[in-house]
């Protein structure tokens, strides 16, 4: 009983505080690139798409009229290279799989590929995972992104039951102790053990440049101009592009204009932010 | 003597349970067998399992009491006393299954400083309120049990305790289905769920008190029917899962259903080991069907974890059982030598016709349903009106599900505190020990209220804090401390050097009105000091500007406050 | 369509019900009873209605409640009380099935619920439920299953 006690409050520090294990080797680059060639080796079969029209303003209340950030992935072009996952991974500090996981097809990353084709976190409007979540770590922001606050998360996992395209990953280990875990990116913290995560539509890029921007322009409302996510910037054909949808100059809702867009069938119904384009209209 | 036999039992299950327990602990969720699409495993299918086994107690005290059956006194209380040692059991695992288990403060919908409110709308908050309230119920109905013996006033309180804890168990364990029935996991699907749930638990606590019963060394006719034809209809629902998903679990379906037809066999029936082993099947069957149903998709690796939390629960519930009931014996067994066994053909009463909404115990409850619907209804709207929702669309069904749980708990109080009042000895004792009450619970809220650490944890590896760097005595120049201006302070301070003039109206003791022989006479370090360390009403910002930029904004301050006292207007 | 449907899952109750809670009551015979009348509900419901519907998941439940509301009419003893908790077993069912069906995008079924609870609020003022109020109250039951 006591040492369950021990255990219980102080956590997983250990019984005689944080674990000595002496400096972790972090992980190199090429582990993370192998790691990202070997899930694009193991990838599911693509998703069912079904048609989608184009995404509007939310329709929860206090939702912005003027900011809904999305993004839409031109599958005319992209050739599934993967490039998007490693810059994901370097962006947001993503963690390896470790190995055993990594056998069996499970790894952390949040853009996973579906038939050579993709997918993340589809930010729904209708969020299934956010009305389960019952510290309300999952949330909603009110311009349309499908936020975590990893402090409020207390790993009950509710939401990852729920997704239906299981786009979110759970920690069960400590990257940093478990040595799986390379800080490539300054701006972004790396998750503790026991939270969920999945993409957060470069939320630190979106906060930053609002900052910036309101730090200049105080009194001007803020569009989201001239911001994009790492899986935009990092893919060689350009078929991701982020915007805000509704923001007429905004270069998706220009880009998506004359496509047909379309989402996973599980997804579809939940007012998806990020869509695929295929097509002409 | 069969209860030391069974301590021993309990405890050398109970032992490799603990360290098990204390190994998932430690480890975290990684230690039973999960993956990344299986999100819940063994501990939430026990937790199921042993929720359904506590509803049998309350189905056998409290039901049968309100409906009228007569039962003896040392069934009941045995009953009573499952329930109580099953939900302390299943308790543990929605606890020990949580990612951080230190943030499980924040499932519970109660008031936070910081504006924070637990998302009302989720199945797990509904399900932390109905257990909650469900096993202070129990506990109150079990001592009221244990006195009522000695005290008319509480014997005349049971039944109308059994009419609250009646529609009370069916609730909690129908919350506990919604758990499932919410979700978009294909084998989860339901809208028929609730029943399902309610009807296995009642199946398995039936099978549950059967064990028992044999333990105790007697038989209750009545129990052993009804277990065998609850089998037939528990077979309903798994062929119903099956036609609407394909759902079929043969193992489940031989120990669930088909083993206790072995019942029918007069050598099983009349003999203990044979109603024994009937039970354990019932038992067996019932838990592999939680165990499938909470994970589908079997992941790999169910391994010594899982089976030493599985052993766990068994023995702390063994364990607690056999302890409490050789410590209670006395007021459970009282002077009744024999066990009576339920009346195979009850006596004919002659049951008096009772108008419409005027029997005793609906008189005795309006009052107090009264008030609790009234709380609960300001609670709810309470809930619903909380900031942490502005954003979040809540509907009528989303916080229905909490409403007859705080119904029953302000209705019990309501109802059992005049009784206890009446029968507490006024002594120094027990009015210290009620103030201590009162005090220890006013602690506990308030420590919920102020809520966790906002403490960076030492071994986060967090990036938010611009590194520190030792002031050398170069300040950024005024357009970064413009822009941090507009950034971090113009929501509170504003942008034309009006500074407090917005508070003036709000706190208390009134803050000064900052022009700029203000400023100078307070000096640039005093003003650093406040911006990095707080002052009332204002946050510190250590941790979050450096030095150099807090002198920056200092000096830009500075710039912007008016000269005289008439608030002149400065451009920014 | 619909409620074509709904009234021969009507008539089907009605004919179940015949074979439940009448006197002798034997334990057995009425759980067989029951397993039969719920599998006749099964397959009625697997054959007669869409299954990939979400609200046809639990037909065959609230086929079940509203037969042993038929069935609680006829009981000799303790009838208002039978009748009220058949009642509310069918509340029940109506009500927590919307919720969870509430979550996966379909409405609740607000009207129906609301119907029933004034039903059960009624039945709680019954004193003597004669041939007339049972059958006022049969006919009500049907009229809350067919159209709402």
């Amino acid at each position: 009983m006591m040492a369950a006690g021990f255990a219980l409050f102080g956590c997983r520090d250990g019984l005689f505080g944080p674990s000595i294990k002496g400096k972790v080797k972090s992980p190199s680059l090429s582990d993370f690139e192998n790691e990202v060639r070997l899930a694009l080796s193991m990838q599911k079969s693509g998703f069912n798409l079904v048609r989608v029209p184009m995404p509007e303003a939310l329709k929860t209340p206090g939702a912005s009229q003027e900011n809904r950030f999305g993004m839409a992935i031109d599958l005319d072009s992209c050739d599934g290279c993967g490039k998007c996952v490693l810059a994901c991974i370097q962006e947001n500090n993503i963690a390896l799989a470790g190995a055993e996981r990594a056998k069996l097809g499970q790894f952390m990353h949040w853009i996973e590929m579906h038939g050579g084709v993709p997918s993340m976190c589809f930010h729904c409007g209708d969020a299934p995972c956010e009305k389960v979540c019952p510290t309300g770590a999952a949330n909603h922001t009110p311009d349309g992104i499908s936020a975590m606050m990893y402090k409020r998360c207390t790993g009950s996992r509710f939401c990852g039951a729920n997704c239906p395209v299981h786009a979110r990953k759970f920690n069960f280990d400590d990257p940093v102790a478990t040595g799986r875990s390379h800080k490539f990116n300054g701006n972004v913290p790396v998750r503790a053990q026991g939270v969920m995560e999945k993409c957060s539509l470069c939320l630190q890029r979106l906060q930053d440049a609002r900052h910036d921007f309101k730090a200049l322009h105080p009194l001007e409302s803020w569009r989201g101009r001239g911001v994009t996510t790492a899986c935009a910037v990092a893919c060689p054909k350009n078929a991701i592009i982020f915007g805000n949808w509704l923001d007429e100059g905004s270069p998706l809702v220009i880009a998506a204009k004359n496509r047909v867009l379309y989402a996973p069938r599980e997804v579809a119904a939940l007012n998806p932010s990020i869509v695929y384009m295929r097509g002409y209209r | 003597m069969i209860f030391r036999i069974l301590l021993y039992a309990g405890l050398a299950l109970l032992l490799p349970g603990l360290a098990a327990l204390g190994y998932s602990l430690w480890e975290g969720p990684a230690a039973w067998s999960l993956d990344t699409r299986t999100f819940w495993g063994t501990p939430i299918s026990l937790f199921v399992f042993w929720i359904g086994l506590a509803h049998a107690g309350t189905l056998i005290s409290a039901i049968l009491l309100a409906l009228g059956v007569p039962l003896d006194r040392r069934t009941s209380m045995l009953a009573e006393l499952t329930t109580l040692c099953a939900l302390v059991v299943a308790a543990v695992f929605p606890l020990m299954h949580l990612g951080v288990i230190e943030n499980f403060y924040m499932v519970v919908p109660f008031i936070d400083a910081r504006g924070n409110f637990a998302n009302v709308g989720s199945p797990l908050v509904w399900d932390f309120c109905c257990i909650a309230i469900y096993a202070i119920l129990s506990l109150v109905f079990f001592v009221i049990h244990l006195l009522s013996d000695r005290f008319q006033a509480l014997e005349d309180l049971r039944r109308p305790m059994a009419w609250l804890l009646f529609p009370l168990v069916l609730w909690v364990h129908t919350i506990v289905s919604l758990d499932f029935a919410v979700t978009f996991v294909p084998e989860w699907r339901g809208a028929f769920f609730p029943l399902y749930f309610i009807a296995g638990a009642i199946y398995s606590g039936l099978a549950m008190v059967n064990v028992l019963l044999v333990a105790e060394g007697c038989r209750v006719r009545m129990l052993e029917k009804l277990m065998v034809a609850g089998s037939f209809v528990m077979l309903a629902f798994w062929g119903w899962n099956f036609a609407l998903k394909g759902d079929w679990n043969f193992s489940v379906f031989a120990f669930g259903a088909l083993l206790p037809q072995l019942w029918w066999v007069s050598s099983f029936r009349e003999s203990a080991v044979g109603r024994l082993l009937v039970s354990a099947s019932v038992l067996f069957g019932l838990w592999l069907e939680r165990f499938y149903l909470v994970m589908p998709s079997e992941p790999q690796g169910f391994g010594w974890t899982d089976m030493g939390l599985i052993a766990f629960s068994l023995g702390f519930f063994i364990t607690l059982l056999v302890f409490l009931r050789i410590k209670l014996r006395k007021p459970i067994e009282g002077d009744v030598l024999l066990f009576g066994e339920l009346d195979e053909k009850p006596v004919p009463v002659v049951e008096h016709h009772t108008e419409p909404l005027t029997s005793r115990e609906f008189i005795v409850l309006r009052f107090p349903l009264l008030v609790g619907v009234l709380v609960a209804l300001v609670y709810t709207l309470w809930a619903v009106s909380r900031p942490a929702f502005d954003s979040v669309a809540l509907g009528v069904p989303h916080v229905v599900a909490m409403f007859f749980p705080i119904v029953a708990l302000v209705a019990a109080f309501v109802l059992c505190i005049r009784p206890f009042w009446t029968i507490v000895p006024r002594s120094r004792f027990t009015v210290l020990a009620s103030a201590a009450v009162i005090v220890v619970a006013a602690f506990l809220a308030g420590m919920f209220y102020a809520g966790g650490s906002s403490q960076k944890a030492v071994r986060e590896a967090g990036a938010d804090i611009p590194s520190e760097t030792i002031f050398d005595g170069t300040v950024p120049d005024s357009l970064h401390a413009r822009a941090l201006w507009n950034a971090r302070c113009s929501s509170c301070h504003g942008t034309d050097g009006k500074f407090n003039e917005k508070f003036i109206r709000e706190f208390y003791p009134v803050p000064q009105k900052l022009t700029a022989a203000r400023l100078d006479s307070i000096g640039e370090d005093s003003l650093v000091h406040v911006i990095l360390n707080g002052r009332a009403n204002m946050n510190p910002y250590e941790g979050r500007l450096t030095e150099a930029d807090a002198r920056a904004l200092v000096r830009y301050m500075r710039s912007l406050a008016p000269e005289t006292n008439d608030s002149a207007e400065v451009a920014p | 369509m619909i409620p074509l449907m709904n009234a021969f899952a009507c008539l089907l109750s009605l004919a179940m019900a015949q074979f439940l809670w009448h006197k002798p009551i034997r334990l057995f015979k009425e759980a067989f009873f029951l397993l039969l009348a719920l599998v006749v509900f099964g397959f009625y419901a697997f054959f007669a209605g869409d299954i990939s519907q979400p609200d046809m998941e639990s037909y065959p439940f609230r086929m079940l409640a509203l037969c042993l509301c038929f069935s609680t009419t006829a009981l000799p003893n303790k009838r208002r009380r039978y009748l009220l908790m058949a009642q509310v077993m069918w509340l029940w069912i109506e009500f927590f099935g919307g919720i969870s069906l509430y979550y996966h995008g379909v409405d609740m079924p607000w009207t129906r619920i609301l119907a029933i609870c004034v039903s059960v609020f009624g039945s709680t003022f019954l004193s003597r439920i004669s041939q007339g109020m049972e059958f006022a109250l049969m006919a009500y039951w049907i009229a809350v299953w067919v159209f709402f």
